[in-house]
């Protein structure tokens, strides 16, 4: 160990232990994705284009085909700061199919997932409930009433949605702080009755 | 350079001037690791070649063990670029990197009234 510049010990014995919790936010192109994180987000949230494939490299993790073009992705994520040592983190994932194999890295070890759907176009919210469903990732679909009406019948959605009885559906306009906040705690109390 | 968080728009630019900090590279030397792990900074050496003004702000923000995604939202850049940024720090031995608990194993009763709580009080 050098004691030049030496700042502090490992954190050992577990007496330190800082934890990161994900969450995702997932649904069809311009559902409200971005919006919620927005809303919820104690931190300004990022929404940073990501490059996925190197540069000159020249393979593609997408295609395994050479490719020289550089593909990138656009990411939002933000943070609700829990405790000192416990944070929570909201990504909301890319819309395009294609980058499935990064909602996998999202979805990792996440404690669960948001499936934001919209009644007038109820089938773009499936691959993601599809995909959670399969990954047996705690998730709950919440239905974002972008003409403000509350006429949804969550019972509807449910069935339309062919969801199971003890997936929670809820309406919600991610616009809304409070409205967020019970999406999250609806979530976290579901994930935690999966366990 | 902007740093205001905000790498988008149709300009190539911004992103193709801060892969410059990586030489292009989009994914970490060694092992992968997620964008929730928790990073602790070990040493803090006073000069070593190679290291860039963004690596060494890794390197305080650090001291105190923060996740991934944190070291790139306070420095406002791309979470790919943080994350080979922190892979270069490890490879030289400056950064210890802990993969995270999968939430269903760390989430005890404590932990899950503390998250509803905190998710409440925003
Ligand atoms: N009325 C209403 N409008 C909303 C609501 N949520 C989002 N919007 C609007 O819908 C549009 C799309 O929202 P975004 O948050 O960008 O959606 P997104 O899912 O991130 O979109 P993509 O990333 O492009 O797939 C924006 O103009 C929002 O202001 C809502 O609850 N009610
Ligand atoms: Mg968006």
């Amino acid at each position: 160990m050098e004691f030049a510049g030496f700042d502090r010990p490992r954190p050992s014995g577990g007496t330190l232990t800082a934890t990161a919790l994900k969450i995702l936010i997932a649904g069809g192109f311009g559902v409200g994705k971005t919006t919620m994180v927005g809303t919820i987000s104690e931190i300004r949230p990022l929404h940073t284009e990501e490059l996925l494939s190197d540069r000159g490299v020249g393979v593609d993790d997408l295609s395994g085909v050479e490719t020289k073009v550089a593909t990138t992705v656009a990411l939002d994520f933000g943070r609700i700061t829990i405790r000192e040592d416990l944070w929570l983190y909201l990504f909301g994932t890319p819309g395009q199919d294609r980058f499935w194999f990064m909602w996998d890295e999202l979805a990792l070890g996440a404690l669960g997932a948001v499936v934001l759907a919209d009644t007038r176009r109820l089938q773009d919210c499936f691959p993601a409930v599809d995909y959670f469903e399969q990954l047996k990732l705690p998730f709950v679909v919440a239905v974002n009433c972008f003409d403000g009406a509350r006429r949804h019948d969550p019972a509807k959605v449910r069935r339309a949605v062919g969801l199971d009885e003890s997936t929670p559906v809820v309406m919600c306009d991610a616009r809304n702080r409070a409205s967020v906040k019970d999406v999250l705690t609806t979530l976290v109390t579901h994930a935690v009755s999966r366990r | 350079m902007e740093r205001d968080g905000t790498v988008t728009d149709e300009d190539p630019g911004p992103l193709v001037r801060l892969y410059g900090l990586t030489g292009g590279r989009a994914r970490p030397p060694g092992e992968s690791f997620d964008l929730v792990a928790i990073v602790t900074t070990i040493r803090t050496p006073f000069e070593l070649p190679g290291l860039n003004p963004e690596h060494h702000a890794m390197l305080s923000i650090c001291r105190r063990p923060t996740p991934v995604a944190d070291v790139a939202a306070q420095l406002g850049l791309p979470l790919n670029i943080t994350r080979v940024l922190l892979g270069d720090l490890r490879r030289e031995g400056l950064v210890n990197i802990d993969p995270p608990q999968p939430a269903n194993q760390t989430i005890d009763e404590r932990t899950y009234r503390d998250v509803l709580h905190g998710i409440r009080r925003l």
